[in-house]
């Protein structure tokens, strides 16, 4: 419970900034995209394969091990994984998005896990959403003055 | 737990013997039992301490004596102890009785070899005079218990009268034994039949020299 | 440091360790019913058998075989495998089939175990002992054929409660688990048999037949109903709240609670404020919020910075807080959290702390107890006191009229003149230990010169010392029996003079924030505002009712008698349009034209933290040692003690239905007919 409040701190706090901080966030963080070393091995043995409408990069290696991986646009949350590229990743399959059958039309967006974010699922009721509760359902004894 | 006795109801109980105090005598030995144990261990004198109120109990009512749930209270606070551990003592041990019985506590072994030996003959005994297992007849002379081995096999059947024992009985000399009991006729301890504690019947057939009086057999060797 | 070796892995354990200990430091498990941790070991449920070499060729209890060097010990050899099934089936022979309607079913360890470590059917084929159910309280509902004789309760009644009321009477197969002469347990920790028992025989009767526990939603809190800050755990189903249970903390709670902890709950769906109210020619009526805040404005308005808050025993930290930061944006400054008059100086909160801390207290060698009634304030305490008795032969000397402890206490008598000389035979004992404590409880606070005097002696006999090993020993106690307290001080809810010396302001509005205790006599003329979640006594004095959020409802932020900060989360909604209380104070600041700087709970705990740096990290707050200049020179005796009765302390409480037979039946002594089952 010591973090409650480090959890709501916002992932990407370093993401907007570009230019020196950019590059210092760059060295010395490892939370927002690949890492110095990840993008190097990336250039040098990868081979990008896609990127996804959030902007996040896929690779595969060159050589014969298949590995697969994602160099992501902003913060480093597996859920930020669009399902059609999950597939792919996990090897459940080798199609690429657009060699999949085309997404339904009830199908809805895709939105990463918004746990510890100011979108992050409250109970109907919860003042963050608006506090609004059923009526009294006699759960409880009231108090009355008279 | 069939035939356990019903614990008498607490208010009468406490009516009864809630002013329960040892007699003189028993007060004197009282101490003397503490004073056996060493300083802090005093609750070693649980058990003998319920002997003894049981046994006042006894020549009180002029039964074979109970304890009451205020004299085992009773006890506790002149041990120290708390109610719970002296009460778990006393309902521990058979030989303790938790609800009145007569002026004979009547206990038939029922173990295998007294029932091989015929301690049904002698519940039968004690049936025809109207006694019944767990139960105090009307008179307020004789209470029946069964009871498990008492540990004089050898002397099968037997029953223990009181702090007596009574062994090589018989259908016929356990309904003399009640009879005579009842009426306050002397009775003879031990076993029944002719026989010296737990030798043979009818006389030693072995070291028969020795039956009267020591005997040096050592001369005799061959 | 014997070296055992616990199938196949070497392994180096403590000296005294028992096998069984052993083998979980290798990381097996060993199934067990009688053996506990906090308990004595009786080894006679025979289920943690172990194969151990050298030594007897047959298994052995591991719970009660102390670790040797060298030992080989099996626990996956196919006859400790076979020893286990022969021990369960043997178990099981005169335990009934009945899970389906036993309320242990899903949390029973008898349950657990059979399927792992039992036989799949029974060989048993003759009929089953049934015993008669035996009463125990208000609390523990028995079922007394489920037993199977671990004897967990009468060791926990004994060692840990202090009352020995729970015994096995009869022997072999007639033995039964009972308190005395069926009485209720006495104790106020009766509770925990429930959670020892590790069948369904021993089972929460208020709780009887409410929930499984895997349809409990499980929520970390922090209890208030002391100032122990026992770590519970909310079981709610839906929006309600089913039960309480204590959570594990070695440094507070061990794992115990005491019955007001687990079985208040029924008290929280019971005289509920569930909507604003609003005295309308001296009759409350029902409002809007709306109504509400701008009778309140109207007040603050009028008030012209004469605005006082008056904290109660339960509230949270945050609402203190907020209810601060309003009173200070309207312009005053009077708060007070001692409702029922205390005084004491709190110009060093180390002075008015339970220094010692809880989990030390039982490492005590002598304590003196002055104007205390530790069993009523802080049984949990208590517990610890006892177990440095038990365990390390501490004497305990108490000031202050006799009452039953639980342990043997000697009693100084009344006079609170005996703190400036201490009889000799006190004296020599406080100059020889070499961790004497006091612990001043709030029936000598009371008394002018009490508190300096025990802080004197505290100076006198050097209770403030370092030990051998390097560590500090601070043996001055002030103990608290209100969840607030230590919270409340830290954020200034102290008033010079106390709460008289508030009243003869003639503050002109008051928050009272769950203060069911205050003499509402003295505030005639202020405008009351009750912020709270229960109808009592402030309620009914009250000018306008905010209806507020009870410690179940809302995360909080609580500091315990030793000043340690802890957290508890939320587990339902307050009901019908009560709100949060920082929320309602955040609403109110917007009505009367001074925003509060915060829109949720984070901001305002950033803020909290800023304004008081120890509230924003949980653990021990460091108060340093500090001993304000005091008067020394007590009078008279210490009358009575704060507590009369253990069960109706507060509000929820006295709401409790279930507290309400408590303190029937084991306060006033009235005897309960049991409707035969």
């Amino acid at each position: 419970m010591t973090d409650r409040p480090c959890r709501l701190l916002p992932f990407d706090g370093l993401g907007g900034y570009r230019g020196f901080m950019g590059i210092l966030a760059k060295i010395f963080t490892w939370w927002n995209g690949a890492t110095i070393g990840t993008s190097l091995y990336s250039l040098r043995k990868g081979r990008q394969v896609g990127e996804d409408s959030t902007g996040n990069r896929y690779f595969e290696a060159k050589d014969k091990s298949g590995r697969r991986w994602v160099i992501y646009n902003g913060p480093n949350d597996a859920s930020r994984v669009p399902p059609e590229w999950h597939g792919w990743l996990h090897h459940t399959h080798d199609l690429l998005p657009h060699e999949l059958p085309a997404a339904r039309n009830w199908e809805a967006e895709y939105s990463p896990n918004a746990t510890g974010t100011a979108d992050a699922y409250r109970p109907a009721g919860a003042l963050e959403r608006g506090g609004k509760r059923a009526a009294a359902t006699g759960d409880y004894e009231a108090w009355s003055p008279n | 737990m069939a035939d356990a006795p019903q614990l008498p109801a607490e208010a009468e109980v406490r009516a009864r013997w809630g002013n329960f105090a040892w007699t003189k005598e028993n007060a004197k030995q009282a101490a003397t039992i503490i004073a056996r144990y060493p300083e802090g261990r005093q609750q070693s004198a649980t058990m003998p301490l319920l002997d003894l109120a049981q046994r006042q109990v006894g020549a009180e009512t002029n039964t074979q004596g109970w304890l009451p749930v205020p004299v085992m209270e009773y006890i506790a606070d002149q041990l120290g102890l708390a109610y719970m551990r002296v009460y778990e003592v006393a309902t521990f041990y058979t030989m303790y009785n938790l609800a009145p019985v007569g002026r004979f506590h009547v206990q038939v072994c029922g173990t295998t070899p007294c029932m091989l030996r015929g301690s049904d003959d002698v519940l039968a005994a004690c049936k025809n005079r109207g006694l019944s297992k767990g139960h105090t007849t009307p008179d307020g002379l004789f209470t029946l218990t069964e009871v498990e081995c008492l540990g004089a096999c050898t002397n099968a059947p037997m029953v223990q009268i009181n702090d007596d024992n009574f062994e090589d009985l018989t259908y016929d000399t356990m309904s003399a034994l009640l009879e005579a009991l009842a009426e306050g006729k002397p009775v003879k301890i031990g076993p029944q039949i002719d026989r010296q504690t737990s030798c043979p019947e009818g006389g030693p057939t072995a070291l028969q020299a020795m039956a009267t009086e020591n005997h040096d057999y050592r001369g005799e060797w061959k | 440091m014997p070296k055992v070796t616990v199938d196949g892995i070497e392994i180096e354990v403590p000296a005294g360790s028992t096998v069984l200990q052993a083998c979980e430091a290798a990381g097996k498990e060993i199934p067990r019913f009688c053996y506990h941790e906090r308990l004595s070991i009786a080894g006679n449920c025979r289920m943690c058998l172990v194969e151990v070499a050298p030594g007897p060729p047959k298994p052995q209890a591991s719970c009660a075989l102390p670790a040797m060097e060298g030992q080989t010990i099996r626990t996956d050899s196919p006859m400790v495998k076979a020893a286990r099934e022969g021990v369960m089936e043997f178990l099981l022979i005169n335990h009934p089939l009945d899970c389906p309607i036993c309320d242990q079913g899903g949390e029973c360890d008898l349950q657990d175990q059979s399927v792992a470590y039992g036989r799949g059917s029974s060989r048993y084929d003759e009929n089953k002992r049934a015993v008669t159910e035996k009463y125990m309280g208000p609390i523990v509902k028995t079922v007394m054929t489920r037993c199977i004789q671990c004897t967990r309760c009468v060791r926990f009644a004994e060692e840990v409660a202090g009352v020995e009321e729970i015994g096995a009477i009869y022997r072999g197969e007639n033995m039964q688990i009972t308190s005395y002469l069926e009485r209720a347990v006495t104790s106020e920790l009766s509770g925990n048999v429930v959670d020892l028992c590790p069948v369904g025989a021993l089972t929460s009767k208020p709780y009887a037949f409410e929930a499984r526990p895997w349809e409990l939603t499980k929520t970390p809190g922090i209890d208030v109903m002391d100032a122990m800050g026992t770590n519970v755990r909310f079981d709610s189903r839906g929006r309600q709240l089913l039960r309480i249970v204590p959570r594990i903390n070695e440094d507070v709670n061990e794992e115990w609670a005491h019955d007001k902890t687990r079985h208040a709950v029924d008290g929280l769906t019971a005289r509920r404020l569930d909507r604003p109210f609003v005295r309308k020619n001296g009759k409350l009526e029902a409002a809007s919020w709306e109504d509400a805040f701008k009778a309140v404005a109207a007040a603050a308005k009028k008030a012209g910075g004469s605005v006082t808050a008056v904290a109660g025993d339960m509230v949270d930290c945050e609402t203190m807080f907020a209810a601060r930061e309003l009173v200070t944006a309207l312009g005053g400054s009077m708060l007070e959290g001692r409702q029922t008059g205390l005084a004491y100086d709190t110009s060093s909160l180390s002075a008015v702390n339970f220094n010692t801390g809880i989990a030390n207290i039982e490492k005590a060698d002598v304590i003196l107890l002055v104007g205390s009634d530790l069993r009523r304030e802080a049984p949990l305490v208590n517990a610890r006191v006892l177990k440095a008795i038990r365990k390390r032969g501490a004497k305990v000397f108490a000031i202050g009229p006799e009452t039953d402890l639980t342990y043997k206490v000697e009693n100084l008598g009344a006079s609170l003149k005996t703190l400036t000389k201490l009889p000799k035979a006190v004296a020599d004992a406080f100059k020889n230990a070499a961790r004497p404590a006091i612990i001043v409880g709030g029936g000598a606070l009371r008394y002018e010169g009490a508190h300096g005097a025990a802080l004197a002696l505290a100076e006198k006999y050097k209770l403030v010392r370092e030990l051998e090993d390097g560590s500090t020993w601070n043996g001055f106690n002030v103990l608290h029996f209100a969840a607030s307290r230590m919270g409340g001080l830290m954020l200034g809810y102290a008033f010079a003079g106390g709460i008289r010396a508030l009243a003869v302001e003639k503050p002109k509005l008051g928050f009272f924030l769950g203060a069911d205790e205050v003499n509402y006599d003295l505030f005639a003329d202020t405008f009351k505002v009750y912020v709270g979640h229960h109808g009592d006594a402030g309620a009914h004095a009250a000018d306008v009712i905010l209806p507020a959020a009870a410690y179940t409802e809302k995360a909080g932020t609580y500091v315990n008698l030793e000043g340690r900060v802890q957290r508890g989360e939320r587990a339902v909604f307050p009901p019908g349009d009560a709100r949060e209380d920082w929320a309602i104070f955040r609403a109110l600041s917007d009505v009367v034209g001074k925003k509060l700087p915060f829109d949720n709970l984070e901001q305002l705990r950033t803020k909290m933290a800023a304004a008081v740096p120890a509230l924003g990290v949980e653990g021990l707050a460091d108060y340093g040692w500090v001993v304000p200049k005091l008067d020394a020179k007590p009078e008279g005796d210490v009358a009575d003690y704060p507590i009369k009765d253990f069960y109706l302390t507060n509000a929820i409480c006295r709401a409790s239905a279930t507290m309400q037979r408590c303190s029937a039946e084991l306060v006033h002594g009235e005897t309960f007919a049991e409707a035969a089952e």
